[in-house]
């Protein structure tokens, strides 16, 4: 194939990538605490054009691909639910819970009392506090949770909710059920300073407006890219018909 | 491609199941003890395009990877125990609670379920039974002489018989208490059974250690939706529906386009 028609063919594949994440983030708007995932666009380099030689053949070596993404952590908006035992968390951090293999990491705050009066996520995990405890409580009294993330109940504190930030976005990665897992093992959790809101969800960052205008762009890019196709075949099959046509 | 089809339907119906929790929500506006539930979303699972760390070249290599999620599926639909708002009744047996307990009533299948509408009414043997006519459990029974019952707020039930200055005792109303509400199964006309994740029924007398609340007589409970807040999520249940249905024509007309290449 000719350059022109292999570098749009590469780029209409990213746009079906960028439209696969697109379609993620949009059936996501309504799901709690959840962070949008946008495309990181690079270039396909083939190995004679980066081994630095000048005489590597032109064209056909590089073509725009998709081999990362990043997590919007921007914040959602704070919905008031009512509800006790709804935690919001406010700034840059995550709540630590016990999952079945290792701990998770998770924005949804959407947490209840397990049968045994542990505070649990809606999968069941347990919460942990900052000494990796779980928090236990009786059930006679309400919980009440301050912004520092410290559970009382009837004036007596049950625990602080660990909240936790990492240096690098990438130490973590989504595993699904609004959890994030630790991708890279040598990443330490710190401690984070973010505030807990009791009564209220985060919303997703996803949808909207934005959504919709990246939507717009990405399917008149992809309408680009198929002429651009288009033209690089009509050129090969003129190249074909015409040029090598003998006149007699 | 048909990955972007199927996460924009699995939005579609997640919506659509918003919209039939609201529309159930807003049916039972009026309903006596009703709690609302709310829908709960979860994004589903990710398929790993690009392993993080994967080889990008000799000397590179991917920081963060390529996961591409898959949509979002419904978690569940909790319930919401918020307290409703009191109407006054001045019916001596509307009962509302003010806490986190529940009456008690006996089925005629002989289990016992768990209710927040307190609206209750003599049978016509004397006991005082539920709309839908199940006995109040502990049985408290009223004498047909009876002039005036009164409930206190700690569950005691007293009524004055005529040409005698003495209250009688006809029983004390025990509420029931859950470690976790949210897990309790609905089924129906107010009532609730225990499962395994809300726990076992906690026996208490209203105003007592045990945390069920108390008692207030000539009162009932609201339902505790909020009609405003359901409006609101229905708008944005509609918008995120119609969202999600521009991504399925997006896709739709990208493969169209792909299959105009080959002319």
């Amino acid at each position: 194939m000719d350059p022109l028609s292999i570098s749009a063919a590469s780029g209409m594949r990213s746009r079906m990538e960028s439209l696969d994440m697109l379609a993620n983030n949009l059936a996501n708007a309504t799901t709690v605490g959840y962070k949008s995932d946008r495309e990181f666009y690079s270039l396909y380099a083939s190995a004679e054009a980066t081994a630095g030689s000048m005489e590597a053949p032109e064209g056909a070596d590089t073509a725009p691909v998709i081999e990362s993404h990043w997590t919007d952590q921007s914040q959602g908006i704070l919905r008031t639910t009512g509800n006790s035992m709804d935690l919001a968390i406010d700034g840059s951090g995550f709540f630590t819970v016990k999952g079945p293999t290792s701990d998770l990491f998770t924005r949804n705050g959407n947490f209840r009392l397990s049968p045994s009066g542990t505070v649990v996520t809606a999968d069941g995990y347990p919460v942990l506090s900052g000494n990796g405890a779980t928090i236990q409580s009786r059930a006679e009294a309400p919980l009440e949770i301050t912004p520092d993330g410290t559970v009382n109940q009837q004036g007596q504190s049950l625990g602080q909710i660990r909240l936790v930030n990492f240096s690098a976005p990438s130490a973590i990665n989504k595993q699904g059920a609004n959890y994030f897992y630790l991708a890279d093992p040598n990443a330490k959790p710190a401690a984070s300073s973010a505030l807990v809101y009791q009564g209220r969800l985060e919303d997703s960052n996803a949808g909207g407006a934005e959504g919709a205008i990246r939507l717009v762009g990405i399917m008149r890019q992809f309408e680009m890219l198929q002429r651009a196709a288009k033209l690089g075949a009509d050129m090969d099959r003129q190249s074909v018909e015409q040029v090598a046509k003998v006149t007699t | 491609m048909l990955r972007a089809l199927y996460s924009a339907a699995s939005g579609m119906n997640a919506q659509q199941l918003n919209v039939d929790n609201t529309a159930n929500n807003l049916a039972n506006a009026n309903s006596t003890g009703y709690k609302m539930r709310r829908a709960q979303f979860q994004d589903l699972l990710y398929q790993s395009m690009v392993q993080p760390g994967a080889s990008a070249g000799a000397q590179t290599v991917v920081p963060a990877g390529l996961q591409l999620g898959l949509g979002t599926r419904a978690a569940g639909n909790e319930i919401v125990f918020t307290q409703g708002d009191f109407a006054e009744t001045d019916n001596p047996l509307d009962l509302t609670i003010q806490g986190k307990g529940f009456f008690q009533v006996l089925q005629p299948s002989g289990t016992i379920a768990y209710t927040r509408a307190g609206s209750f009414q003599l049978s016509s043997t004397g006991a005082v039974v539920d709309a839908n006519g199940n006995p109040l459990q502990p049985q408290v029974n009223i004498p047909p002489t009876a002039l005036s019952i009164t409930i206190a707020t700690d569950g005691t039930v007293s009524y004055s018989l005529p040409g005698q200055t003495a209250a009688q005792t006809a029983g004390q109303i025990q509420l029931a208490n859950f470690q976790n509400p949210a897990g309790l199964n609905s089924i129906g006309q107010n009532y609730y059974l225990p499962t395994d994740a809300s726990g076992e029924a906690v026996l208490g007398t209203p105003g007592g250690a045990e945390g069920v609340g108390t008692l207030l007589q000539g009162y009932t409970e609201q339902s505790n939706v909020s009609i405003v807040e359901e409006f609101i999520n229905l708008i944005s249940a509609q918008r995120a529906y119609e969202a999600n249905s521009k991504v399925v024509k997006a896709a739709d007309e990208m493969y169209q386009q792909v299959n105009n290449l080959t002319q």
